[in-house]
């Protein structure tokens, strides 16, 4: 068949880039690497619908769907078949031109053998050296994209070819195939059956009597940086400055305030019944705690930590005996919600400790830092349990599935990611999950953060980011649905030169309404008519 | 009962947020009125939040050259922390600015200061980007282009105006920020005031925007002990030289003897001592233009043009290897060699001379002049950033790299300037020849331009300081080298007049002559305005321009200083003490001692200063060759840098020169010695020959008793004169010219 002659001379072009055939696909493989480096957002976003549609329908994950989109749209520009890329016809070559000499059948360096599938996948004595569907934690993938070059693989050498990095990274991406014949490695799946929601408490706890706090220092309203839905009512807690307000989620009314006088709540979180919410924050560079307030009647019930800085993290812990809190100081401290007394320090963050969150069966705690790194620690006793290392840039989120099987984490480096958490890899991972769009004439990086991320009742996951918009996401991992940024917006959301951002996002206990608030201070809601499972 | 939260926002939202944010011209804009505060107050600055890295982790470009990406650090990274539009005071950038809260950089400002309070409104107004084009300061004035100070003590204020894209003009003297070249003269302070202190001249200067500018201050000695000697003005430079002592008020010292004058100026122009028949020739001489006469003599000789191929092989890096992928092989560098001093030899023109090399495509092997694209980088690949760096610093003698990842932060080099300059060399390629030690230098047209670091605007070929790229469409290295060698380019014309005028008193007119910036001006502007016209004016004729200076009565002053100029050490009032170069150094004892130095690689007879680096394997790193230079600190060409020629004496140098063979070999070797012993009658004679050629004059009356008594009765024994030799040439004075 014509096309798949067509399609073996792109191939072919893309393993020997010498070969006399490289100009007809030089530019494809150039697209390939490019998009590739830039995540898989936009290219789905940008009508490769049908591509599209003929990996959902071989309901391959999605992750894996992905890159291997990627890769096939180098291909289906060639030819109607898509070919995957594997080992036995893309792979092995490539290791036997750089690799076999000194990881080969007759020296194996470091214990690596690469001269075979399965001495591949059985790794060298450091263990495992590829990571089905994961080329960022494939120890064999960091060493040949390397920057210092006396690290780098293969030694004392140029790196390889951009377009045999990119065969590699897909062919570790689609699942690590043997043969054209062989199925992907299997990667995991986010199955999920929402936990029952606790109901033994009575009536859903919502506030009484509370009134409004009229600030007078304020000169407008202040950006909503820290937002909560209460899990068992139609309540939200919406910060303000020196105050939180609550909320009622469908028609954006207050409900009444608490004050906060020790400056600006950065994190809200309502205990599980939704009778206790927690607020954590303070003034930048002056002082910052943890407050828990009875919801019902708005009374404080305990203040936690005295720092010098705002407290910018913090979670309950289930049993509600603790609460840690994380910021400036770069240790995740543990109190005793009883004594007000430090339990323990959990040190390993080098930078800012940005969200903290508590597994909801209690048995994990979930840190996060400025710079991209993420822990688990053993909720009772402090230990550490898991590095989970994925994202580049500030973690701006942690948020846990009801189940605790899966943490949900957003960062500024513009990827949200699913984490299999017994595993301690990711399930799915979203780069470039809100695109911003491209000014005319406009180069360079765009600022593409996910600014937040919080699981719905249903396993959904709503975000927002620096796109301006809202997201919402089903259980296994897919875009369901953009808001905004201009969509059911109250009041013009650009006004003069201040960009307004959306900085937090909820969805409601019922998971019928996204609730978000922005930068300037306003709340935006938008019904769910129903949500996908 | 329930409030209607979203009413309020609204109300509040419309009653306060939008109407102070109508653009109103009261309302401080983020570029015009902030950024300018973060540069004053010293935020951004490379210790500060201007390092790459930030600083506590808050980022700011350094000195603001990424406006944008300022605005986006300050207002929407941590939203909500570093300013907060709710309540402005209650702002992290305001209360850490004026140390209401624990800063590294401590209080900057106080709350009442006009700083203050730009930034809050500007908070105020809810932290506004500015919307289209800001006006951006497109010069900087300073209210006085000198200063005179009578006495130390006395001080004025300098009062600095941006004037903007839009024609509009501000006073910035309290944004601005000021410092002095030598606080030992003037100093000036935070608010621009400028102080004597003692005597003596400098420059202070104002920095805004991205704009240094300067002033001249001079401080004058007590008039009361000065008086103008009113020395005759041979030509321009002694006119120009000698207005700016007077003004001064600094004496120049005599006219140096000629003895003095013939040994200086032949270790200047043929770069060896003079023989002694040629002392002996030139002192019987009693014409009076005989100076005039020697350096005419001197000027023709082939000596002057090797002398300066070696100066160029040297600047551009000439090294020969034999590893052929970096293109650097014997046979290129003897190619470029060769071609070099063709150019020298017959004469070329400066300009045509470094036009050709500019635009030259073709083979290593047959086309010397190409190899500047394999010669000046020494790397595998060809490197556009690197290249064009050396390239600016080579030709204009401006150092450009700065604005590789910001802005200059002393001269006007903005990143711009940069990636368009880098646009003329990112197309520069080398693929195989015909034989395995060729490669061909080409432009591939077809090449992209480089990108802008801060956005990744793509920024198409463009000459240093013009706003538009020069026309697309094939070579652009054409256009560049028209741009770089017309008479019209000043930069061009005067970073050859300073080398050479370096070269020959010891010290340039800009010093560093390879860092020519706003912030380091001439010592005297006129003299270099006139030898760059000069230049010109003549064709880029370097014997000419050579003549000139060689004429004036400034390069002919003593090195012996008087009481009044015994302090200056930059105004050209006396000769400067110069150390030899390494390559002139071996060259004179080999003069001296009559016998040849080989060379490793070369024919015998080479000269020291014809001798350049051949190394097995690639080129890249420092290369001395022989090891005399290494000790001596000749050129290692490691990179462009003309402080890659040391001056500075070592240890190693003295105990090689006092028992190293390079000397102690000589002084026997072909009885040189002792044929002078035998050609004189008595042993006074024998000294005086001696003197006159390892030193180049005659010995005083006490120089000959000391020695004579050293050789006592063994008036007939080599090995007595043999080390007085020795002495000779371990002394300060052969090591030196003076």
């Amino acid at each position: 068949m014509k096309s798949a002659m067509l399609l073996s001379a792109a191939c072919k072009s893309v393993v020997f880039p010498k070969h006399a055939q490289l100009a007809v696909c030089s530019g494809c493989v150039r697209l390939l690497s490019k998009l590739i480096a830039h995540g898989s957002r936009s290219l789905l976003e940008s009508g490769y619908g049908e591509i599209r549609s003929r990996f959902r329908r071989n309901s391959v994950n999605r992750s894996v769907v992905t890159s291997a989109i990627l890769w096939a749209l180098c291909l289906t520009v060639h030819a109607e078949d898509a070919k995957p890329v594997t080992y036995d016809d893309h792979v092995a070559t490539i290791f036997k031109k750089h690799c076999l000499q000194c990881h080969g059948d007759s020296k194996q360096e470091a214990g690596l053998n690469l001269a075979s599938y399965l001495s591949i996948r059985k790794g060298g004595s450091g263990g495992e050296v590829v990571v089905a569907g994961r080329s960022s934690s494939s120890r064999l993938f960091k060493a040949i994209t390397e920057e210092d070059p006396e690290a780098r693989m293969p030694p004392k050498n140029d790196p390889l070819p951009k377009e045999q990095i990119a065969l590699i990274q897909a062919w570790i991406d689609t699942g690590l195939r043997q043969s054209s014949g062989s199925s992907p490695v299997a990667v995991r799946k986010l199955g999920f059956t929402p936990t029952a929601v606790d109901k033994s408490d009575g009536p859903p706890p919502m506030p009484q009597n509370l009134t409004a706090i009229e600030s007078a220092r304020l000169i407008r309203p202040f950006p909503v940086i820290a937002l909560a839905a209460s899990p068992r009512a139609p309540l939200i807690a919406v910060s303000s400055y020196e105050r939180i307000d609550f909320v009622d989620p469908s028609s954006r009314n207050l409900i009444g305030s608490v004050p906060f006088p020790e400056g600006e709540p950065h994190l809200l979180r309502f205990n599980r019944s939704g009778s206790v919410l927690l607020a954590a924050g303070g003034r930048p560079v002056q002082n910052g705690v943890a407050v828990l307030y009875d919801v019902k009647t708005g009374r404080r019930l305990a203040e936690i930590g005295n720092e010098t800085d705002v407290v910018l993290a913090a979670d309950l812990s289930v049993d509600e005996q603790q609460i840690a809190i994380g910021g400036s100081s770069r240790v995740v401290k543990v109190y005793s919600t009883e004594t007000g007394s430090l339990v323990r320090s959990l040190v390993k963050h080098t930078e800012w400790i940005t969200a903290i969150a508590y597994s909801p069966d209690g048995k994990l705690l979930a840190t996060g830092d400025r710079v991209g790194n993420i822990h688990l620690w053993d909720a009772a006793i402090g230990g550490v349990v898991l590095p989970l290392s994925e994202h580049k840039a500030s973690i701006t989120s942690l948020s846990w599935r009801s189940d605790s099987q899966v943490l949900a984490s957003s960062g500024e480096d513009g990827m949200i990611v699913w984490w299999d958490v017994a595993k301690g890899w990711p399930a799915v991972s979203k780069a470039d999950a809100h695109p911003p769009q491209r000014p005319a004439g406009v180069f360079g990086k765009i600022a593409n953060g996910v600014l937040a991320a919080s699981f719905g009742p249903g396993g959904e996951l709503v975000t927002c980011g620096r796109d301006r918009t809202v997201r919402l996401w089903a259980s296994d991992g897919n875009l369901l649905k953009a808001f905004g940024p201009d969509s059911n917006k109250a009041g013009d959301s650009q006004i003069s030169s201040i960009r307004i951002l959306p900085l937090q996002v909820s969805l409601t206990f019922d998971g019928r309404i996204v609730v978000s608030g922005d930068s300037a201070g306003q709340l935006n809601s938008w019904p769910i008519e129903s949500v996908q499972k | 009962m329930p409030i209607n939260r979203f009413s309020i926002v609204t109300l509040a939202f419309f009653a306060s947020l939008f109407f102070p944010l109508t653009v109103r011209s009261s309302e401080p804009s983020f570029r015009r009125d902030v950024m300018p505060i973060f540069f004053r107050a010293g935020c951004n600055a490379g210790t500060c939040h201007g390092s790459a890295r930030g600083k506590d982790g808050f980022m700011l470009s350094l000195f603001g050259y990424d406006t944008k990406g300022d605005y986006e650090r300050v207002v929407n990274e941590m939203i909500g922390r570093r300013v907060n539009i709710a309540v402005p005071e209650e702002s992290l950038l305001l209360l850490k600015a004026t140390g209401a809260v624990p800063h590294t950089g401590g209080k900057l400002f106080g709350k009442d200061s006009e700083y203050y309070k730009t930034v809050l409104q500007w908070i105020e107004a809810g932290a506004p980007d500015d919307i289209g084009q800001v006006p951006s300061t497109v010069e900087v004035v300073l209210s006085r282009k000198g200063l005179v100070f009578e006495k130390a003590e006395l001080s004025e204020a300098l009062t600095v105006t941006a004037i903007a894209s839009d024609g509009s003009t501000r006073d910035v003297s309290r944004l601005a920020r000021f410092f002095s070249n030598n606080d030992s003269v003037a100093r000036i302070d935070a608010d621009g005031r400028v102080t004597a202190v003692g005597s003596g001249d400098t420059n202070v200067f104002a920095r805004f925007s991205r704009f240094t500018v300067g002033a001249e201050v001079i401080v004058l000695p007590p008039e009361a002990k000065f008086q103008w000697p009113d020395p005759v003005a041979v030509n321009f430079i002694d006119e120009l030289v000698f207005d700016r002592l007077k003004k001064l008020r600094v004496v120049p010292s005599d006219l140096c003897d000629d003895e003095t004058f013939l040994r200086r100026v032949t270790l200047d122009l043929v770069a060896r001592p003079p023989t002694q028949g040629e002392y002996r020739e030139f002192m019987a001489d009693t014409r009076s233009d005989k100076r005039a006469i020697k350096i005419d003599q001197l000027l023709d000789d082939d000596a002057f043009a090797d002398f300066w191929t070696a100066l160029w092989a040297e600047q551009l890096r000439v090294i020969g290897g034999n590893y052929a992928p970096v293109a650097t092989d014997v046979k290129a560098a003897d190619a470029f060699y060769q071609w070099i001093r063709t150019q020298k030899r017959s004469r070329r023109p400066l300009n045509e001379f470094i036009s050709e090399m500019v635009d030259a495509s073709g083979s290593n092997l047959s086309n010397g002049p190409v190899n500047l694209y394999t010669m000046l980088v020494h790397k595998p690949q060809f490197e556009p950033k690197a290249f064009a760096a050396d390239f600016s610093q080579a030709f204009l003698g401006v150092q450009i790299q700065c604005a590789e990842c910001h802005n200059h932060p002393f001269d006007r080099w903005t990143q711009d300037d940069y990636y368009g300059f880098v646009s003329f060399f990112t197309g520069m390629k080398r693929k195989p020849g015909i034989e395995p030690r060729e490669r061909r230098i080409f432009c591939d047209t077809s090449a992209p331009p480089a990108k802008h670091l801060v956005d990744g605007r793509p920024m198409p070929a463009k000459t240093l300081g013009s706003v538009e790229p020069v026309p697309a469409g094939g070579d652009p290295r054409k256009a560049l080298a028209q741009w770089l060698t017309s008479p019209e380019n000043e930069m061009f014309s005067r970073n050859l007049a300073n080398r050479i005028w370096a070269q020959l008193l010891g010290r340039g007119i800009i010093e560093p002559v390879d860092d020519v910036r706003a912030s380091n001006p001439p010592v005297n502007g006129p003299l270099l305005d006139s030898l760059s016209k000069r230049l010109v004016e003549v064709k880029f004729d370097l014997r000419t321009l050579v003549r000139d200076i060689c004429h004036s009565r400034v390069y002919q002053l003593s090195a012996r200083p008087n009481e009044s100029n015994v302090r200056d050490t930059r105004q050209f009032s006396h000769a400067h003490l110069r150390r030899l170069r390494a390559d002139v150094l071996l060259d004179s004892i080999v003069a001296v001692t009559g016998v040849p130095r080989r060379f490793s690689g070369f024919p015998d007879g080479t000269r020291a200063i014809e001798y350049y680096p051949r190394e097995s394997g690639d080129t890249e790193g420092p290369h001395f060759g022989d090891p005399f230079f290494a000790t001596f600190g000749r050129s290692s060409r490691a990179t462009v840098c003309a402080c890659e020629t040391k001056r500075e004496p070592t240890l190693s140098q003295t105990l090689h020169m006092a028992v190293g063979d390079s000397v102690r070999d000589r002084l026997s070797a072909n009885g040189e010695v002792k044929r002078v012993l035998e050609s004189k009658s008595g042993p006074e004679d024998v000294i005086e020959e001696l003197f006159v050629r390892a030193l180049g004059r005659q010995p005083k009356s006490e120089e000959t008793a000391a020695m004579r008594a050293l050789i006592g009765d063994a008036v007939k024994d080599p090995a007595a004169y043999e080390d007085i030799l020795w002495s000779l040439l371990n002394s300060t004075e052969f090591a030196f010219n003076h």
